[in-house]
């Protein structure tokens, strides 16, 4: 069974054509009626959380697939895992692996395009970027943030690491530069709560204790029944979604296979090729040949 | 309400139905001889008032009687019959529905022979039954009118709102993939977290799986209500994104090429447990920023195992 439709006769369908736009709603499932869930992702920062299998990199993955065939739009991605992202690799304007230098280095320079997008607006007299400013939109998105923050490089660098994304992730929202990180499990040890508590959208997938889904969510929510425990482990992609002003409430993360993303990303790379809008991320195989 | 009090037993048939109870009987007496009396008040001074500009006063008073006695009848009629007409109200659809079939039905088979009457009713009974999508859609509505009258059952027997026993305004319903959505308009008296409290009630009323209730509308009043009643499960479900379908993978002329430096130790035993060679001349960090002068030396230090 397969639904993409908003009612039985499956008339209204998602808005969304190769001239997409990061502006514009991003469909990543449906709730628990069947209407379609979109995220208003340039102002809103998304933290996925969950047990692994339980669908987080899918959730991710469609996120890059609609950044990908957004106008205008910039992908940077962080994946010491690769092949989570690894298919954007080509269209990304920055692709790294399991490189914490590299990683702390695009996060300075993303601070200072940030600080110079607040310096430009206030120039303009306005307090955020909207669609009509033509600034591109730069999608930061992070898999494992755990390795980012607990395994790879020193402990300066993670906490270096720490304290930039903090930066980014409170700075990026109003100027067109939204965070998207995915963990196992965002304990304080993993991400801090100052940290977490920035991210104005929180999916919850499986978890296996109410405490994870709480660190997830929010303190409390479990115990007025908003539990990520709750969640079949059979049925992937479902989840709980935190997101502002409402109470969390079910959705089913749409399906990407892997055909699907090979062929939008190739797509996406075909279609931004000729604009120049991006260049192209170095070749990630040299440091292939160094983890072998 | 529409409790049937008709006799069948041989010598006990009475041949009434109470349509309204005996204490609702009694208060719509009551209120409609109120109303009688106000209406016939206010619409005889103003008959009275109006009149007197283009006649004598005392044949203004004569005109205005009878023209307030006629309005007061009025609301008197409608006050005394207001449960029916709200009885038929509710059932309206199903009336008219009904209506329409029997005399649709009669009409048809008066006007044509028999064999064109089937074959034009064949094709109008078939195909919303042998369609699948039209099917869903039909059952879908029918299920619109049945939470509506069950949702007004909910609201008349086990959610007693007021001492007049004023019903909540069920609006409109309309078909979700998982079951209806209603919109409903509360009387003083209700309230949003009195109905969270009953919704495992109202989900067995309306032979549903479970309901959920919500503020209309974040900005909308506090009366303004939607039930969600859900019989089927979508979460199992498969979903789809629709991003696939807008690329055209077809005229692409992208052909991907794959890298030929692709490392080719993919087994443990193709990676040597110490690469002596490789660590003297990585003296440098490695890629994750730790130094791996540190961990390779670890057989140096085998001769001096204790084990030995």
């Amino acid at each position: 069974m397969s639904i993409i439709a908003r009612d039985p006769l499956g008339t209204d369908r998602v808005p969304v054509a190769p001239g997409l736009s990061m502006f514009d709603p991003m469909f990543i499932g449906i709730d628990e009626f069947g209407h379609h869930v979109t995220l208003d992702t340039v102002y809103h920062n998304l933290l996925v959380a969950g047990e692994p299998g339980g669908g987080k990199s899918g959730l991710i993955n469609l996120a890059a697939a609609h950044a990908a065939l957004s106008d205008n739009t910039r992908l940077v991605l962080l994946d010491a895992k690769y092949v989570e992202l690894g298919p954007w690799r080509d269209i990304a304007d920055a692709f790294i692996g399991n490189d914490i230098e590299a990683a702390i280095s695009v996060l300075k320079r993303l601070l200072i395009v940030a600080t110079n997008r607040y310096m430009w607006l206030l120039v303009h007299r306005r307090r955020k970027v909207d669609r009509d400013d033509n600034l591109s939109t730069i999608v930061t998105i992070i898999d494992e943030l755990a390795m980012f923050s607990t395994v790879l490089g020193t402990k300066e660098q993670r906490e270096e690491f720490a304290t930039l994304l903090r930066g980014l992730v409170s700075l990026g929202r109003a100027c067109g530069m939204p965070v998207i990180a995915a963990t196992q499990r965002p304990s304080w040890d993993i991400i801090p709560a100052s940290l977490r508590d920035l991210f104005g959208y929180r999916a919850a997938f499986r978890c296996t204790t109410n405490g994870s889904s709480d660190v997830i969510l929010g303190a409390g929510w479990a115990d007025l029944g908003y539990s990520a425990t709750d969640i079949d482990p059979e049925n992937r992609g479902a989840a709980w979604l935190l997101a502002e002003g409402r109470l969390p409430y079910r959705i089913k993360a749409a399906y990407l296979s892997d055909t699907d993303i090979y062929n939008i990303a190739d797509y996406a790379a075909w279609m931004r090729r000729p604009s120049g809008i991006t260049v192209p991320a170095p070749s990630t195989t040299i440091q292939w040949e160094m983890a072998a | 309400m529409s409790k049937s009090t008709r006799g069948f037993g041989f010598g006990r048939r009475s041949g009434t139905v109470t349509v309204i109870e005996q204490k609702a009987l009694r208060s719509s007496a009551r209120n409609a001889r109120i109303a009688f009396i106000i209406t016939a008040l206010i619409v005889g001074i103003l008959a009275m008032t109006v009149a007197s500009d283009h006649m004598h006063p005392i044949l203004a008073g004569l005109l205005a009687i009878p023209i307030a006695l006629v309005a007061g009848a009025f609301v008197w009629i409608m006050f005394r019959i207001w449960p029916v007409l709200r009885l038929i109200w509710w059932w309206l659809p199903e009336i008219s529905a009904g209506m329409a079939l029997v005399y649709g039905w009669i009409a048809l088979a008066n006007a044509t022979p028999a064999l064109v009457t089937l074959a034009i009713m064949a094709p109008l009974v078939g195909i919303p039954a042998a369609v699948p999508a039209i099917r869903r859609r039909v059952i879908a509505l029918g299920w619109c009118f049945i939470v509506r009258h069950r949702l007004r059952v909910c609201f008349s027997q086990f959610i007693i709102a007021n001492k007049s026993g004023s019903l909540p305004l069920i609006l409109w319903a309309r078909p979700t993939p998982v079951g209806e959505r209603v919109w409903v308009y509360l009387r003083p008296g209700l309230s949003l977290s009195r109905l969270q409290n009953r919704l495992e009630e109202i989900a067995v009323t309306c032979h549903a799986k479970s309901v959920l209730v919500e503020l209309a509308s974040e900005s909308e009043k506090a009366a303004y209500l939607r039930f969600d009643i859900k019989r089927r499960e979508v979460l199992t479900a498969k979903v789809s994104s629709p991003l696939p379908g807008v690329i055209d993978t077809e005229n692409m002329p992208f052909a991907y090429t794959a890298p030929t430096d692709v490392p080719t130790a993919l087994d443990l035993p193709d990676v040597p447990a110490e690469p002596p060679l490789a660590a003297a001349g990585k003296s440098t960090a490695s890629p994750n920023g730790k130094k791996q002068g540190k961990a390779a030396p670890a057989a140096d230090t085998f001769d001096d195992d204790p084990w030995d």
